[in-house]
């Protein structure tokens, strides 16, 4: 594990649990770093880490990126150390990354949520995460939804678990692991960046 | 014979006029005091009432062998007020005592004793002993959490006490966090809200854009009670409102390099050395300053509050008639996710006391009183320093009618004997 950075330093973590595929989008850090270096001012590191959720070392990143298409079966230290997490004002986001609320991911790790957190809920759509940084009506949607892929559903809302008026866990059906895999040099034939909601979800966690 | 009488008449005249003379130079530049009246210890209270009838001619000297009250501190002043010469000399230990709001929102009393090295003081309140403080060097403070009536501090092993407060408990305006944004800023924000406070907060995430929340317009004591700033970009932007803020009474907190902005420079403790490193992290938690921080080297007027062996990590001034905190630790949030079981609760109330030690509390009335509070001083002040006891001059004590009569006496004697030898 990469030690941790520079006192003021963002590092952008993706979690690593010991069911299922968590580095399923491996390009999704790289893209996100890059938007964050793009359009905002906010030193980041320039190469992701992986924090494995059974090691306290996790605790050391604040936002927590969690991805994955297979089942999520969190262990005991795995389930504490999110709780700890999450108790002490860390953000997790999690991300399914099937499209599909049918899913077997979308399943067990709504389960995972509310046995190592609370259950999930809907997060409204003039939440302040969709004006931390660029302004959203809510959610941006992505092409996989667009397209019919997976549930064949547009998600109208995220889900949450907020603490204390803050976003603790932050779930999405949308497929974002897959809208934003990609390499970052490619954003230039996209008319409208759709990793901008990234941001937003960056500077929420740094400043809410 | 005739020789004799004419000495004897001449005796007299002049005896009797250099009594009137010497009866005009007494009443038109009087004498220096004659009678010196001294009293010590607890006797003193109870003489002040005869003092008071005393004629002012005698001169007053209090032995003290304890600071005395503020109702004998008082009595001494005004008879001093009253023409008397008073003087004091022994050995009252020089005392003070605050006891002030804690600038906390769940309350409690901050008491400040200040008392010779070594001392020890027992504090107490209406409800009996709070607690006890063993003075190192200059004093102590003790933040208790609740006082019912005044504090008073006794000095042990001597008949000193002070008596201070209880003073309003004080409406505490919101705290101002602002900076770049990042998770010290996050967390040491949800650190204090947690602990109680209003919260406002202002960070930087690109080129003249803040993410605010709560902020106010403008620095101001009337809005807030204290400012936080993490870094040194935000303090030069801030620059001379922030010395402004201080100035007028405002507590600031220049964290991690937010002192090297050359806009804080005057209100800044000192000034900030290169940030230390560890060559290796701690393998399992963080507590505060295991990943370095910046040593401050003291100014003039900085003290240190921190010390991590030779280092300061924290210093403060008084700038005006407000504190400026510079803390040298940049990235605290790391306890507070890594430090352990009692990690969260450690930050949170690291940054407590943090803010707690720099914010303005408007305090409200109370029964507070320097002479009570600080006993010597104001005697030192009202009455003057100590002084050995004037040396009591010996005269005639006479009373003038007395000398009248005398006066009389020798000019009958005179003439008398002027009219039988035959002279008118």
């Amino acid at each position: 594990m990469t030690p941790p950075a520079r006192g003021g330093e963002f590092v952008f973590a993706t979690a690593q649990y010991e069911s299922g595929d968590w580095d399923s989008a491996p390009l999704v850090p790289a893209n996100v770093i890059d938007s964050i270096a793009r359009y905002t001012a906010l030193p980041v590191a320039p190469v992701g880490v992986v924090a494995a959720l059974a090691d306290d070392k996790m605790l050391r990143y604040p936002l927590l990126y969690l991805t994955g298409h297979l089942p999520v079966r969190f262990s005991s230290v795995e389930r504490e150390n999110v709780r700890r997490f999450v108790d002490r004002g860390g953000l997790l986001f999690v991300d399914d990354h099937n499209h599909d609320v049918d899913g077997v991911f979308h399943k067990t790790a709504t389960d995972e949520i509310g046995r190592a957190v609370a259950p999930l809920a809907e997060l409204p759509n003039d939440h302040p995460l969709y004006s931390s940084f660029f302004k959203f009506d809510g959610p941006p949607t992505t092409s996989h939804e667009l397209n019919g892929w997976g549930d064949n559903l547009v998600h109208k809302h995220l889900l949450a678990v907020q603490r204390g008026g803050r976003i603790a866990v932050l779930y999405s059906s949308k497929d974002y692991s897959s809208e934003w895999n990609y390499h970052p040099d490619s954003k230039r034939f996209l008319s409208v960046d759709n990793t901008r909601f990234a941001v937003n979800i960056v500077v929420y966690a740094l400043t809410a | 014979m005739r020789s004799r009488r004419r000495w004897l008449e001449w005796s007299c005249r002049i005896a009797a006029f250099a009594l009137l003379g010497w009866l005009f130079g007494e009443s038109a530049v009087p004498t220096a005091r004659r009678r010196v009246e001294s009293a010590r210890g607890s006797g003193l209270a109870a003489r002040l009432a005869a003092w008071t009838r005393a004629p002012s001619s005698v001169a007053l000297h209090a032995v003290l062998d304890a600071a005395p009250d503020e109702l004998v501190g008082d009595w001494l002043a005004a008879l001093g007020h009253a023409g008397h010469s008073v003087t004091w000399s022994g050995a009252a230990h020089p005392l003070a005592l605050s006891a002030l709001p804690a600038a906390d929102p769940r309350g409690g009393v901050r008491v400040n004793v200040a008392a010779p090295a070594g001392a020890t003081i027992v504090l107490a309140d209406a409800a009996g002993p709070l607690d006890s403080l063993h003075v190192a060097e200059f004093g102590g403070t003790l933040v208790t959490p609740a006082a019912a009536g005044a504090i008073t501090a006794t000095l042990r092993g001597a008949a000193d006490s002070l008596r201070a407060g209880p003073l309003e408990a004080a409406a505490l305006r919101p705290v101002l966090i602002v900076g770049e944004a990042g998770w010290e800023g996050k967390f040491a924000a949800a650190a204090l809200a947690e602990r109680g406070w209003s919260v406002a907060t202002e960070f930087t995430v690109a080129p003249k854009i803040q993410i605010a929340s709560g902020a106010p317009a403008s620095l101001d004591t009337a809005r807030l009670s204290a400012v936080v700033v993490l870094d040194s970009l935000t303090a030069s932007r801030l620059g001379g409102a922030l010395v402004r803020y201080a100035r007028s009474g405002g507590g600031v907190v220049l964290a991690g390099d937010a002192a090297r902005g050359a806009a804080v420079a005057p209100i800044a403790p000192g000034t900030l050395l290169a940030r230390s490193r560890p060559s290796r992290l701690p393998a399992d938690t963080i507590g505060l300053g295991a990943t370095g921080f910046y040593a401050v080297s003291l100014g003039s007027d900085g003290v240190a509050l921190e010390r991590r062996g030779t280092d300061v990590a924290i210093a403060a001034r008084r700038v005006g008639a407000g504190r400026v905190l510079e803390v040298g630790y940049d990235d605290t949030w790391r306890w507070r996710m890594t430090g352990g079981v009692a990690g969260e609760e450690a930050h949170r109330r690291w940054w407590a006391h943090v803010v707690g030690a720099a914010a303005y509390v408007p305090v409200g009335r109370g029964e507070s009183s320097v002479a009570g509070e600080a006993p010597l001083a104001a005697l030192v002040t009202r009455v003057g320093p100590a002084r050995p006891a004037p040396a009591s001059v010996s005269s005639w004590d006479v009373d003038p009618r007395v000398l009248l009569m005398l006066i009389l006496v020798l000019l009958s004697t005179e003439w008398t004997s002027r009219r039988l030898r035959g002279l008118k």
